[in-house]
């Protein structure tokens, strides 16, 4: 592991001031095995950090009792069903089926022929809460910063069955 | 002819230095992941809004619909009854008043148990806060199985 090295000392010298020098002894001593340690919790930390936080999305809801009257052909009504299925419906047009595929297009779409679309999304309270999640998505990749998200009444189940 | 066998002793030192320094760094920095109390899968999203480390109430949802309120240091998690979830959050709020709000849904939670949180944070005049979410793929699409055909 580490070895001494005495250096040889011709005698008793004296120093300029007259003390006794003693004998200087070098020591070495094997790093390697620290080094090695060393590298090995430098691979561990290196491996086990996170640089990664959690993300989020942004929601600044409106006051608890704002109320904003809006014609009601302003208003793309989107229906999330308890199974998921996705309904729309402008104005008091009867409800569509529509693919979650289609809902990005439909939005855009709404937006060029009404620029003063409002998307109100009623979600089933037994869904799950993926597809609110879902929905925000969408309509963030559509540019609408503007919506409404309540649950469904039971008016709005009953005429989401009635429309299958 | 002979080859004289030349012992070729390189200098360490700064090697070891350097890679001293880095551990020392890496061993500052490195958070170790805090034992979940609650296992939460997130949903997916387009978003890439980070969460603050610090400075957060973080109120998290599991998947049959639990509540609990937390700092960042999810271990000490407390739960609360969907009755006295108002009175909790207020609470939090007042002891932390620039605290950012952030919601931890599992997923798979239910709607109905995330907009009655929603209206509970609209009571306790919390208007901002943040949704945690993991990151969606680019070509990834919103919706059931990855936006496949409407539906699952």
């Amino acid at each position: 592991m580490s070895d001494v090295a005495v250096a040889e000392t011709g005698g008793k010298k004296t120093g300029v001031f007259g003390r006794v020098k003693k004998g200087r002894v070098g020591v070495r001593v094997d790093m390697t095995p620290m080094v090695d340690i060393a590298f090995l919790l430098l691979i561990f930390f290196m491996v086990t950090t996170v640089f990664r936080r959690p993300l989020a999305m942004e929601v600044n809801m409106p006051e608890a009792d704002a109320r904003v009257e809006v014609p009601e052909s302003n208003v793309l009504t989107v229906y999330v069903a308890k199974d998921e299925k996705l309904f729309a419906r402008q104005g008091r047009d009867p409800l569509q089926p529509i693919a979650w595929t289609d809902l990005r297009s439909r939005f855009e779409a709404g937006t060029a022929a009404n620029p003063n679309l409002i998307i109100l999304v009623k979600i089933h309270r037994d869904a799950r809460y993926e597809p609110m999640v879902d929905m925000m998505d969408t309509l963030e990749d559509a540019k609408m910063q503007r919506f409404s998200l309540i649950p469904m009444q039971e008016a709005d189940v009953a005429a989401v069955e009635a429309a299958r | 002819m002979a080859t004289r066998r030349s012992s070729v002793r390189i200098d360490m030192t700064p090697m070891v230095d350097v890679a001293f320094l880095l551990l020392i760094f890496f061993m500052t920095t490195t958070q170790f992941k805090a034992p979940e109390s609650v296992a939460v899968e997130l949903p997916l999203s387009r978003s890439e809004i980070h969460v603050p480390e610090t400075g957060t109430i973080i109120l998290t949802v599991n998947r049959t619909g639990q509540m609990f309120i937390s700092s960042e240091n999810v271990a000490d998690a407390q739960e609360m009854a969907p009755d006295n979830a108002l009175a909790a959050i207020v609470q939090w709020r007042e002891r932390n008043p620039g605290a950012v709000v952030v919601v931890k849904g599992d997923k798979d939670a239910s709607f109905g148990a995330m907009a009655d949180l929603m209206d509970t944070l609209a009571k306790a005049k919390t208007l901002r806060f943040n949704l945690m979410t993991d990151l969606r793929k680019a070509d990834d699409q919103p919706g059931p199985d990855g936006g496949a055909a409407g539906g699952r």
